[in-house]
């Protein structure tokens, strides 16, 4: 009787730690899988500094997006106007870069765009009280038409070099993109973590109710984290047009959708106020890798969607097996 | 004739709780068979399995002369056992005849299709409610009759599911004197034709009325079953009460509080819904005010409307003669408010907080700017702080970084005590502060509140168990709807004082405590 009990202890002790195990490593455990994955299947594509930059910086976009898109579902809301946010203001800083304003404060005033595109939704949601998907929704189709009336439907190129060459270029060997979307990554790292606001919007997500009943202001917070997932967008369409060379009204259609998966394959709770930035990162590489992978092997980029829904479905199923099974 | 259902050594095990503990009980035929015991006794939980909403972790449950380890709903239906909760289950969008007939409806074939068979639907409906006396157009909707019409709706329901068993869950809680003596008539009248009757219930005066046997339960375990005829409510009051008396709480140095310093002042607080109407009152150093009334009588929207949590409203509070400009509730936490609200899980604690976290809340928002936007977290500052609390107030948990989900109801109220503490707090709204807490936090509680009246904090509690304000409070206002209707000194105030102010039925209810 007694060792039994205390097999079964033991046995419940080395759940609980493969369950701790899971929650803390499980998406850098898919990550590291793909990789020897794709090491297996074809090595030339993956043992060469030039893959490894090329897949970071592919997937610089995606993790810029969805490092944003994370606050958006940490209050138990999404942004589905990242995408359109991203189109608009890339399309709106090339217009000023093309119209003679300097590169450097070009950018300045698309990330301003940004942050107004976020302000814009936040103010929405907070006004109405519906769920910031309904908000999104809109908002996705009113920021892409508002692009494609300020472009004529056109695509707008032609930017001073010194800007393509910026984020074309590399430092120390590391492409610029990356650094950006590292950057933007550590800092929004930091404010989760150190700050009494990021601590106030896991709150907000764990439990609204009793947030506002601890002084928490609801609506403020929520504003924020628009605006957080507006800026980065707005990065994201900086970097886009750079890359691209060109800024397109239809640029970035679609992509909230990855961002999203990027978001959820990381860890984030789909009912809020769980996920960590990290983790979001690598869900952003996780499906760069799968995309460059696939690639490689030659695989048709439709079959690459199907490996990715697949991929979401599963990984948010193990996540929820795993957390549930005691 | 034997017992219509028969539960033997009934023991139920939560995690870290017994709520039951080998308990037996027994139902006869034409029977009251009242259930008695103090909130938290474990009466509600018994009857949960009767219906077959928990498993027993052991004991035996006789039906039907069938034994079963544990009911399941369906087997709890199917033997006749209906329960009416206090909280009527029916559904207001549907008429009164649907309700009925709600998951049962008698269906008819014509022509191979199956459609609804209103005539029989019509008759037994009638029957149910001529039984019930319950004379109202059956195509009314429910959201437009009495809560007591509701109730006797339920009673009709179960009726025609053949119920054997009904059980009744405080049921003239809110009903007027009138309409429980209508109900007592139509138990008598379930009584006459052979049906089984759990009436639970702590007044003591319904007891005697319309029980026949009493089963008394305190803290999860069995104290005994007597016969109504052979008893004495004295005994009674003892069997239920008689092993916890927690002791009392007053302030033992001060018996007048008039020339005391005021803490809190609340001038003229009206709330536009009507729901709080033209409210003064004034609590005094070293004085712990309770509020008494019913639920839905609006203490919790006054105080909502003190802390700055509920809509917009009129009036002026001030606090040690400062006068407070509150919109919302950060505003009322910077000058020192706090709020201990009624739901710990809805409005308490943050679910997917460790208890640390949940316990920073409060101190990070202080120390913070800007509407608690701009601000860095402590660390160190933190675990420090959450030690304190836990040590102070003996939270039982492994760690500050446990999950505050993990841990009893009392140890998650006590995080959430922790987290106002420390912190600067000049006055503390206390809104059913022990619902569903063990004894023993329970004490603990008590003896905080003391303390922080003590240290010249200001202390308001707001209860449902008039026991508690009894033993705790100083002054007890009892409300009623929306107004304070009358003030006690707790030296001249009894429970059945409080509950004809409370109920506005002075001079109809008789002493009988």
């Amino acid at each position: 009787m007694e060792s039994e009990s205390k097999k079964l202890r033991r046995g419940s002790l080395k759940e609980v730690s493969f369950r701790e195990m899971w929650q803390k490593y499980g998406t850098v455990g898919i990550l590291a899988v793909l990789v020897i994955a794709l090491a297996i299947l074809k090595p030339a594509s993956i043992f060469s500094a030039t893959s490894i930059s090329q897949i970071l910086t592919q997937s610089s976009v995606n993790i810029l997006l969805a490092v944003g898109e994370f606050f958006a579902i940490l209050i138990a809301g999404i942004d589905l106007s990242v995408g359109s946010i991203a189109a608009l203001t890339g399309m709106l800083t090339a217009k000023l870069m093309v119209g003679g304003v300097p590169p450097l404060t070009a950018i300045f005033l698309g990330i301003l765009i940004g942050a107004a595109l976020g302000f814009v939704n936040g103010f929405l949601v907070n006004k109405t009280g519906l769920h910031p998907f309904i908000i999104t929704l809109g908002t996705q189709a009113i920021y892409r038409g508002i692009t494609l009336i300020t472009s004529g439907a056109r695509s707008v190129f032609g930017f001073p070099i010194s800007f393509t060459k910026g984020i074309s270029s590399s430092i120390f060997g590391v492409p610029v993109p990356v650094i950006i979307a590292i950057s933007v990554a550590v800092i929004l790292t930091f404010f989760t973590k150190k700050t009494v606001a990021g601590r106030n919007i896991y709150a907000i997500g764990g439990n609204k109710d009793a947030a506002w009943y601890s002084g928490i202001n609801v609506k403020l917070h929520t504003m924020m984290v628009f605006i957080i997932s507006g800026i980065c967008a707005g990065i994201a369409g900086i970097v886009l047009i750079g890359r691209v060379g060109a800024a397109e009204p239809g640029a970035a259609t679609g992509f909230e959708t990855y961002a999203i998966a990027a978001a959820i394959i990381g860890g984030t709770s789909f009912f809020g106020g769980k996920g960590k930035v990290f983790g979001v990162v690598i869900g952003g590489l996780i499906i760069g890798i799968i995309n460059y992978g696939m690639t490689a092997l030659t695989v048709p980029s439709s079959y690459q969607q199907i490996v990715m829904g697949g991929l979401i479905i599963l990984s948010v199923t193990l996540d929820r097996f795993i957390a549930t099974k005691k | 004739m034997g017992s219509l259902v028969k539960m033997k050594n009934i023991t139920k095990k939560f995690p870290g709780v017994t709520a039951l503990d080998n308990i037996s009980f027994d139902i006869e035929p034409g029977e009251v068979h009242v259930l008695l015991g103090e909130n938290g006794a474990g009466k509600s939980t018994l009857m949960k399995i009767l219906s077959g909403v928990y498993r027993p972790t052991s004991g035996k449950i006789t039906v039907n002369e069938k034994e079963y380890d544990y009911l399941t709903p369906k087997d709890s239906y199917e033997n006749g056992i209906s329960i009416i909760y206090q909280e009527l289950s029916v559904i207001n969008e549907l008429s009164i005849m649907e309700n009925i007939f709600v998951g049962k409806i008698p269906v008819k074939t014509i022509m191979g299709i199956r459609v609804i068979d209103y005539p029989t639907m019509r008759q037994k409906a009638s029957e149910a409610l001529l039984k019930v006396g319950l004379i109202r157009d059956m195509n009314v909707f429910v959201e437009n009759i009495s809560i007591s019409e509701k109730q006797q709706l339920e009673i009709a329901k179960a009726l025609v599911s053949n119920a054997e068993i009904i059980v009744m869950d405080e049921p003239t809680t809110s009903l007027t004197i009138s309409e429980t003596e209508h109900l007592f008539k139509i138990i008598k009248q379930l009584k006459s034709e052979g049906k089984g009757i759990v009436y639970i219930s702590h007044k003591m005066k319904e007891i005697k009325e319309i029980g026949d046997r009493v089963t008394v339960l305190k803290d999860g375990t069995y104290v005994g079953t007597r016969k109504v005829d052979e008893v004495e409510i004295d005994e009674l009051v003892t069997m239920m009460v008689g092993r916890t008396i927690h002791g009392t709480y007053h302030n033992k140095n001060i018996s007048d509080f008039k020339n005391e310093p005021v803490i809190l002042e609340v001038k003229n607080i009206s709330k536009k819904d009507g729901k709080v109407k033209n409210v003064s009152f004034k609590t005094h150093k070293g004085e712990i005010l309770g509020f008494a009334g019913l639920v839905g009588s609006g203490r919790t929207e006054l105080m909502d409307t003190i802390f700055g949590s509920g809509p917009k409203s009129y009036g002026e509070v001030f606090l040690n003669g400062r006068k407070l400009d509150i919109k919302n509730p950060y505003n009322s936490i910077k000058y020192g408010l706090a709020m201990v609200t009624e739901n710990r899980r809805e409005t308490g604690f943050m679910d997917n907080f460790d208890i640390k976290q949940n316990i920073s809340v409060i101190s990070n928002l202080k120390k913070s700017k800007a509407g608690g936007t701009i601000g860095l977290l402590d660390d160190k500052g933190e675990v420090e702080k959450a030690q304190i609390q836990v040590k102070d107030l003996r939270v039982k948990c492994t760690s500050i970084h446990q999950n505050i989900t993990e841990l009893s109801g009392g140890n998650q109220q006590k995080v959430i005590l922790g987290k106002w503490m420390g912190v600067g707090t000049e006055f503390i709204i206390f809104d059913e502060p022990t619902k569903g807490i063990d004894v023993g936090s329970k004490s603990e509680i008590y003896e905080l509140m003391r303390r922080l009246a003590e240290d010249g904090k200001g202390v308001i509690v707001v209860s449902s168990e008039l026991p508690e304000l009894l033993s705790v409070c100083d002054t007890i206002c009892v409300f009623k709807d929306g107004k304070i209707i009358d003030t006690f000194d707790i030296k001249n105030v009894t429970e059945e004082k409080i509950v004809s102010a409370s109920t506005g039925e002075s001079g109809k209810v008789k002493e009988v405590n």
